[in-house]
Order: C-alpha cells, then sequence, then structure tokens
C-alpha cells in the first residue's frame, strides 16, 4: 500500500512539474505524453488487464478525435460538448466490437479490431463531407474558455489535459482495484472458463472493458483533436497501434499504470530522436516492442514488482500460462 | 460487357499475387503457430531488391526476381532464431498466440521503418519486367501482370509438390500436425520451423519484386497486403494451405468486380468486411482449420 | 544399456520425479509400473529429451543423454512411442513410416525398412493409403510400433502401449512386443495395465510419488505385500495433487 502512496505522490509531483517550467515547447511535450499516456493505459485496460487483445485501438481513438472535430466544426459544439461526444461514440463503437469478442480468442480477436481499425480509418480517408477526406479537419477551435496565447494558454491547457487524463486513469484504477468489476477482469484474463464456471458474468464484463477502454481512448482523440488541431486519417493508422502497443509493452502490461510510464518515457524517446531525424523513432519503437516482449515481459513496471516477490502477472493471457505451469 | 472480362481477368492476376502472399502466410502459421504481421515487409524488401537490382545495378530482371527471392529468404532465417526461439526459451513453452502477434508487430514496425531510414520515403519506379500486352477476345492484359500469375502459379505448385513429395516437406507437414512426434522421428523443430518461415517470407518477396512495376516500391507497400492476407487466410480457414488458395482468389475478383457497384476507392474495404463477416458467422472459414497437410 | 541414476525432473517449478534410478539391461524387457501420477511419463519423457532434468544422470551405452534434444536420440539407437501413438493423423500410414524414416540416410534403406515394416504388420500394407487416423485402436498402435522400428532402434520406450485398447489388440501388441524382444530389442515399457507387463517383463520397478518403491523380476513382485498393497488401496497416492 505505501508503495502505492509513493508512486502516486511522485506521479502527482511529476505531473505538476512541467507547470513550473516557463518553455511552453515543453509543456507541449508533456501535454502530448499525457494523451498517449491515456491512450496507452486504456489499451491496456482491455488487452493487458482482461486478457481481449486489440489491434485496433487508433480505430477508436480516432472516432473519438474526428467525432469532436466534426462537432465543433460542423455543429459549433464546444469542446466539452466535443470531448464528451466523442467518448460516447468511441465507446459505443467499441461495445459493438465487443459483442464478436464474446465468441473470439487470441489473434482472432487481434485482426478483427485491426480490420476494424483500418475500416475506419478507410472511412476517414474517403467521407469527404464529414471527414475532410485525406486532409482532414482542422479548422475546429481548440478547448473552449482558454487564454488567447503565450504562456498562460499553454499551461492552461496541459492542466486540462492533465486532470482529464488523470481522471481517466484514476478511474480504471479504481475499476481494476477497487471493485468487482477488477476481479472479474482478473478472472477472465487469467483463465476464461474457470471463471465462467465459478458464476463470473464473462460477458458483462468483457463488454464492460470493451466500452471503458474504448470510450477512454476516444476521449484521448478528443484531446488530441483539441490540441493539436488537426485530424487526419494518418491518427488510425497501424502505427498509432503500434506506437500504443510499444508503450504498454515498455512500460508494462497488465498493470494499467505502467502504460503511462511506458508512454512518457516512450514518447520522450521518440521526440528526442525526432532531432537526429524524423525517419529513426519508430525504428527504435519497434525495437523496444521485440526486446521486451522477449526479455521484460512485465516491462518497466513489472521490474519492480517481481523485487517485491508477488509477481503480478500482467501477461498471463498472452503467455497463456494460467497459474503454476503444469 | 468487356469491362467486366477485363475486370475478372484483373481479379484473376490479383487472386494470383494475393495467392503468393497469402499462402507464406498460412504455412507460416500453420507450422509455427505464428501470425507474421511483419510479412508484408518482406514484400516491400522484395520490391526494393529488386529495384536496386534493376534501376541501380542494371541486372537482368529474372536476375533481380531470383535476387528478391533469396534476399527475403535469407532475411527470413533470421527471424526465428533471433526472435522466436529466445521467446519460446524465456516461456518454456509456446506461448499464446497474442504474444506472437506483438513481437511481429514490433518487426513490422522496426523492418518498415528501417526500409524508411534507409531508402527514403520516396515511391521508388521500376520499369516493367516484360513489355506488350495480351489480347483476350475484345480486352487484353499486360504481360507484366500475366507474368504474375504465371510466376505465382508454378511457384505455388512447385511448393506444394514439396509439401507433398520431398522428405523435408513430409517432415515439414509433421511439425505442423505434431511437433513432439516429428521430434521422435528425428525432425529437427528449429531447422523445420526456420525452413518453413523462410520459404513463407521468400514467396512474399517474390511477390514484392513483380509487383514493384505495378505497385512502386516504398516501405508501407506491403502493409495494406497484410491486412488483406489475414482476410484471406480467415476465410479460407487459419492454417490451411487450400483455403489460402482458394480464398484468394476469391477476394481477388471480388475487389476486382466491386468497383462496378460502387467508388474504386472503397474497394479496399471489401477484404475488411468479408473478414469481419466470416468472423461472426463462420469462423473456422470455408475449409476449416487444419494442419498444413 | 540404459541406466539412470537420481533423476529429479518435472515440469518448470512442479517437481514430479525426486530421485528415481533405473537400468535396462540389453535385449531386456523392463517395465515400470506405478499409481496414476506417480511420474511415469514424466520419466520416459525425461529419459528421451523432452524434459531436461534438474538433477541425477541418464547414460545410454555410456553415453550421457542429459541435455540432448528428443530428435538426437534416433541416431544413437534409441526409439520412442508416445502414449496414444503419436501419430499423423492426417497423413497415410505408408507417409507415416516414411517418416519413421527420416533420419535414414539412403532411399534404398528406407524403402527395405519400410518393406520389412509391412512384413511384421501386413494388415498395414492393405491400408497404405488410408489416414492414420481412420484405422482401429489396435492397426494405429501397430502403425505406431512400426514407425518406430523403421530405423532399426536397439532401445524402444513404450508409454502405455496398451492404454485405451481392447482386449484383443492389446494381446496383439503385446504379441508383437514379444516377438521384437526375441530378435534382440530392448524395451522400456511405462504400463498402467500391470498383468500384461508382468507377463513379458524381465524387470519391473514400481514408482510411486515420484521416486523408486521396488524393483525385482515379476515373481518377486507378485509375492510381495508392500506392492499389493500399493495397488489394492492403501496407497499414499490418494493425496498426491496430481
Amino acid at each position: 500500500m505505501s508503495r502505492r502512496t509513493l508512486l502516486s505522490v511522485v506521479g502527482a509531483a511529476a505531473v505538476l512539474l512541467p507547470l513550473l517550467v516557463a518553455h511552453p515547447f515543453v509543456l507541449s511535450l508533456a501535454t502530448q505524453a499525457l494523451i498517449w499516456a491515456l491512450l496507452a493505459s486504456s489499451w491496456d485496460l482491455l488487452s493487458g488487464y482482461t486478457g481481449q487483445i486489440s489491434f485496433g485501438h487508433a480505430g477508436f481513438f480516432a472516432l473519438g478525435a474526428y467525432t469532436a472535430a466534426a462537432a465543433s466544426k460542423h455543429l459549433g459544439l464546444s469542446s466539452w460538448v466535443g470531448m464528451l461526444l466523442g467518448a460516447v461514440v468511441a465507446a459505443l463503437v467499441g461495445l459493438g466490437a465487443g459483442f464478436p469478442a464474446l465468441r473470439l480468442r487470441g489473434h482472432y480477436l487481434a485482426l478483427v479490431t485491426l480490420a476494424l481499425a483500418e475500416l475506419i480509418r478507410l472511412v476517414a480517408q474517403n467521407w469527404l463531407a464529414v471527414t475532410g477526406g485525406p486532409f482532414g479537419i482542422y479548422d475546429f477551435g481548440s478547448f473552449t474558455g482558454l487564454p488567447a496565447s503565450g504562456l498562460a494558454r499553454a499551461r492552461a491547457a496541459y492542466l486540462l489535459v492533465a486532470v482529464v487524463v488523470a481522471a481517466g486513469i484514476r478511474l480504471m484504477l479504481y475499476l481494476c482495484h477497487k471493485t468487482r468489476a477488477g476481479r472479474g477482469f482478473r478472472a477472465i484474463r487469467e483463465d476464461e472458463v474457470l471463471a465462467e464456471s465459478l458464476g463470473i458474468n464473462t460477458t458483462a464484463y468483457k463488454l464492460l472493458a470493451f466500452g471503458v477502454s474504448s470510450g477512454l481512448a476516444g476521449l484521448a482523440g478528443t484531446l488530441y483533436a483539441y490540441y493539436i488541431q488537426l485530424v487526419s486519417p494518418t491518427v488510425a493508422s497501424a502505427a498509432t497501434t503500434s506506437l500504443v502497443i510499444g508503450m504498454a509493452v515498455f512500460g508494462g502490461l497488465g498493470t494499467v499504470w505502467g502504460p503511462v510510464l511506458g508512454a512518457v518515457l516512450l514518447f520522450g524517446i521518440n521526440e528526442g530522436l525526432r532531432f537526429i531525424g524524423v525517419v529513426y523513432n519508430l525504428v527504435a519503437v519497434g525495437l523496444v516492442i521485440m526486446v521486451f516482449v522477449i526479455f521484460v515481459p512485465r516491462g518497466l513496471a513489472g521490474l519492480r514488482l517481481r523485487r517485491e516477490g508477488r509477481a503480478l502477472r500482467g501477461d498471463a493471457a498472452m503467455t497463456g500460462a494460467g497459474g503454476s505451469g503444469a | 460487357m468487356e469491362s467486366l472480362l477485363e475486370f475478372l481477368i484483373q481479379g484473376i492476376v490479383l487472386g494470383g499475387l494475393y495467392a503468393l502472399f497469402a499462402v507464406g502466410l498460412t504455412l507460416i502459421f500453420g507450422v509455427l503457430n505464428v501470425i507474421n504481421v511483419a510479412h508484408g515487409e518482406f514484400f516491400a524488401v522484395g520490391g526494393y531488391i529488386l529495384f536496386c537490382a534493376l534501376v541501380l545495378l542494371h541486372l537482368p530482371a529474372v536476375l533481380g526476381v531470383i535476387a528478391s527471392g533469396l534476399g527475403a529468404f535469407l532475411l527470413g532465417l533470421a527471424v526465428y532464431p533471433l526472435l522466436i526461439a529466445p521467446l519460446n526459451r524465456r516461456l518454456g513453452r509456446r506461448p499464446a498466440g497474442s504474444l506472437y502477434l506483438v513481437l511481429t508487430l514490433g518487426l513490422s514496425t522496426f523492418m518498415q521503418s528501417s526500409l524508411l531510414a534507409i531508402g527514403g520515403g520516396d515511391y521508388r519506379q521500376v520499369p516493367p519486367l516484360v513489355r506488350g500486352i495480351l489480347e483476350i477476345g475484345p480486352t487484353g492484359v499486360s504481360y507484366q501482370r500475366v507474368l504474375v500469375l504465371v510466376v505465382a502459379t508454378i511457384l505455388l505448385a512447385a511448393l506444394f509438390a514439396f509439401l507433398r513429395w520431398h522428405r523435408q516437406g513430409l517432415a515439414v507437414r509433421a511439425v505442423s500436425q505434431n511437433p513432439e512426434a516429428a521430434q521422435a522421428m528425428g525432425i529437427h523443430l528449429a531447422r523445420i520451423f526456420s525452413l518453413t518461415l523462410a520459404l513463407g517470407v521468400a514467396l512474399a518477396g517474390v511477390g514484392g519484386a513483380l509487383m514493384a512495376p505495378l505497385f512502386n516500391v516504398y516501405p508501407a507497400v506491403g502493409f495494406p497486403l497484410t491486412i488483406k492476407a489475414f482476410a484471406i487466410t480467415i476465410l479460407g480457414g487459419m492454417g490451411n494451405l487450400a483455403g489460402a488458395l482458394l480464398a484468394s482468389l476469391i477476394i481477388g475478383v471480388a475487389e476486382s468486380m466491386v468497383v462496378i457497384v460502387v467508388p474504386s476507392q472503397w474497394q479496399n474495404g471489401v477484404a475488411f468486411l468479408v473478414m469481419i463477416t466470416v468472423l461472426l458467422l463462420r469462423p473456422q472459414g470455408l475449409l476449416g482449420r487444419a494442419a498444413v497437410r | 544399456m540404459l541406466e539412470v541414476a537420481e533423476v529429479r525432473s518435472g515440469y518448470g517449478r512442479l517437481e514430479i520425479l525426486q530421485g528415481v534410478s533405473l537400468s535396462v539391461a540389453p535385449g531386456t524387457i523392463v517395465g515400470v509400473i506405478g499409481p496414476n501420477g506417480a511420474g511415469k511419463s514424466t520419466l520416459l519423457k525425461t529419459i528421451f529429451g523432452y524434459l531436461a532434468p534438474y538433477a541425477g544422470r541418464i547414460t545410454f551405452e555410456n553415453r550421457s543423454l542429459v541435455g540432448l534434444r528428443p530428435d538426437q536420440m534416433l541416431k544413437l539407437g534409441a526409439g520412442f512411442v508416445a502414449q496414444a501413438g503419436g501419430l499423423f493423423a492426417e497423413m497415410t500410414v505408408h507417409e507415416n513410416l516414411l517418416l519413421g524414416g527420416y533420419d535414414l540416410a539412403s532411399r534404398r534403406e528406407l524403402a527395405e525398412s519400410v518393406d520389412a515394416a509391412y512384413e511384421r504388420f501386413p494388415r498395414l500394407r492393405e491400408r497404405r493409403r488410408q489416414p492414420a487416423g481412420s484405422l482401429s485402436g489396435g492397426e494405429q498402435r501397430a502403425l505406431a510400433l512400426a514407425r518406430a522400428l523403421v530405423t532399426r532402434p536397439r532401445l524402444l520406450l513404450l508409454d502405455e502401449p496398451s492404454a485405451a485398447l481392447a482386449p484383443r489388440f492389446i494381446d496383439e501388441v503385446y504379441a508383437a512386443i514379444e516377438a521384437l524382444n526375441r530378435s534382440g530389442l530392448a524395451l522400456l515399457i511405462v504400463e498402467q495395465n500391470v498383468e500384461m507387463i508382468l507377463s513379458v517383463a524381465h524387470r519391473v520397478f514400481v514408482l510411486d510419488l515420484g521416486t523408486n518403491a521396488f524393483d525385482g523380476a515379476p515373481a518377486e513382485l507378485r509375492q510381495t505385500d508392500r506392492i499389493r498393497r500399493l495397488y489394492l488401496g492403501e496407497s499414499r497416492t490418494e493425496s498426491y495433487a496430481g
């Protein structure tokens, strides 16, 4: 328990730190890092913690982003409504995707979510009227109610994003550790058949995981839309999914908070490498995924947990090892 | 009417390409139980090798295509010992498919961005390997496309013959059906895994070379194919080679013909819709999940 | 010929064998019996390289087997027939036999060995083009045996050859085992069917809870009260969490 309070304190301090820096660029990096943190974390909730592998989270992200952008541009709605709408639309689609998941396992599920994301990207690329086609949507404004410009604006935007992201992550952690749903998720991940036979409503919990995960991914998308102020079809690309998975693997599968760490660090590395040459950053991401999957499956978060003796099998669903290894 | 024939022919040619790609992917899945998300990147590598051979080194087309297949094969040989075997070793047993997926996703990202880093993002152009048009009734098809179909047919026939009659082909089938029993026969699993993977991606590499004049060569050229190949393997039945072949033709023709009713930019959606439909209605696909018979 | 000394083995952290020893003299039949969960199959798998032992020595004709892979065993002259045969069900009988000879150097040797297999088990020749999975239980077991013999091993490990077989077939399988032994083949047989193995074995080892409980000639076994008790209710293995 005290480890968690320590982490919370350190986390809170780390989040507040950028506010003290008077450099808009740093704030910009920090803001984006937090958006990725929410996305990576939401992926982990579904794929790592509940064991339902999604290869299409870029699709939910894009749904949120496009919904928010379109709502503000075509309907003139404020960013608060846009964020809500984006999250809801993504959650609904995610719930819809959850239904086939009830029957599919492992790689089948991953492939169907991949197809879904590609479909979303296809629609984004071709539905000119709503999505602006290949060029995307770009003049829909930003967060309503922020200072007009300058450091104050950067700080306010950062604070807004930080609060929303923190709320989202707190919600997920609460779900996982303090409710029966969390136990349900873990049971599904460890041994679905056993969970069913114990009377756990796996259907309801799976759908819940899908809904919450995709809704929060969509929320991250809306944040992205209002912050970057440009939404184009690349948002739904496999590169996005790849980056998100890389962050989760790096930070620690199945922990929900590990990916936050992974996102911040990997995003930092990504941006840092950008100074060397735009082309190389994804190379590092690919390497990270491969190396960590093979050698450090529990990610950075797992490194500490193991020292504590009790191994949290965050990757149990993926490894297929249910317990004793017999 | 002649456009119908034209679309049909295009569809068959497309089906041939898809078959080269999907059969290789299916072979790898059937034997290693690994879904190779990086398959498209080997396709791209094939294209790049051909580009280097033809445009930079001015070698004859035949050598270029052979080099592509060989290059992809050699690169593929490295995948099992460097990536899959260490993962198996650490986990002590064959992990669930999802972990392999993430691993090969990492490989895909790594390969694609490496190609970007080494070769740049420009679309490289490659001249046709053969020129001219073959007249078929009221319409015609370029010899380049015919070449794709012919080579695909030859290579796939060779593969099937290899699996059916050659001693190592028998070993490959044995490993896909019962790896432990195969070991008791004296079959070295690691060698068969490496060989199979290399063979599968070599097919993709040759495909990449053959299609280079048509698709152009750039780092991400293979990825759309990978996703379609997933749809194809699911339609045909995962792990089923004959199913992959059949499904490739079906999807190829369907994609080609759908242009009659739907604007062409939605063409790519056919495969995804098919995949989602199959997974919902009949997950085992047309011919069912089978070992590499 | 085969020496197993103080072998400890298991699956990951689950230790099954806690110090097992046995030996097989050339040209003899050695049986391994014991209650479920005693580790009999684990023992065979460890000897043949499917599992790496935590400790102990395993030597075959004075060569250490520890650390070798199953596919290397054939070259040394040892073969393995898994429980339920380990056949390639979707392949034909003939293809299964061909695979049995995968390791052979020349095609002529392979053809001769496969022919010899058909000689020994004529019913297989009739069914040579049928998928192995479509054969009857007894025929499948015969195929598994025939396949393992193609490379002419000097020692054969059998894992419960009588499992799931009708009594008529069990007799046939054991008749074949005896015939093979008479021609010089040594066999290490793990069995649940105590009567059958006692009737053919030269020596029997009893395993219980992962260790040796008894070894000796079948006649000795029949006369030992302790052993009879092991099989008639007062077994400590009731509480063994398998």
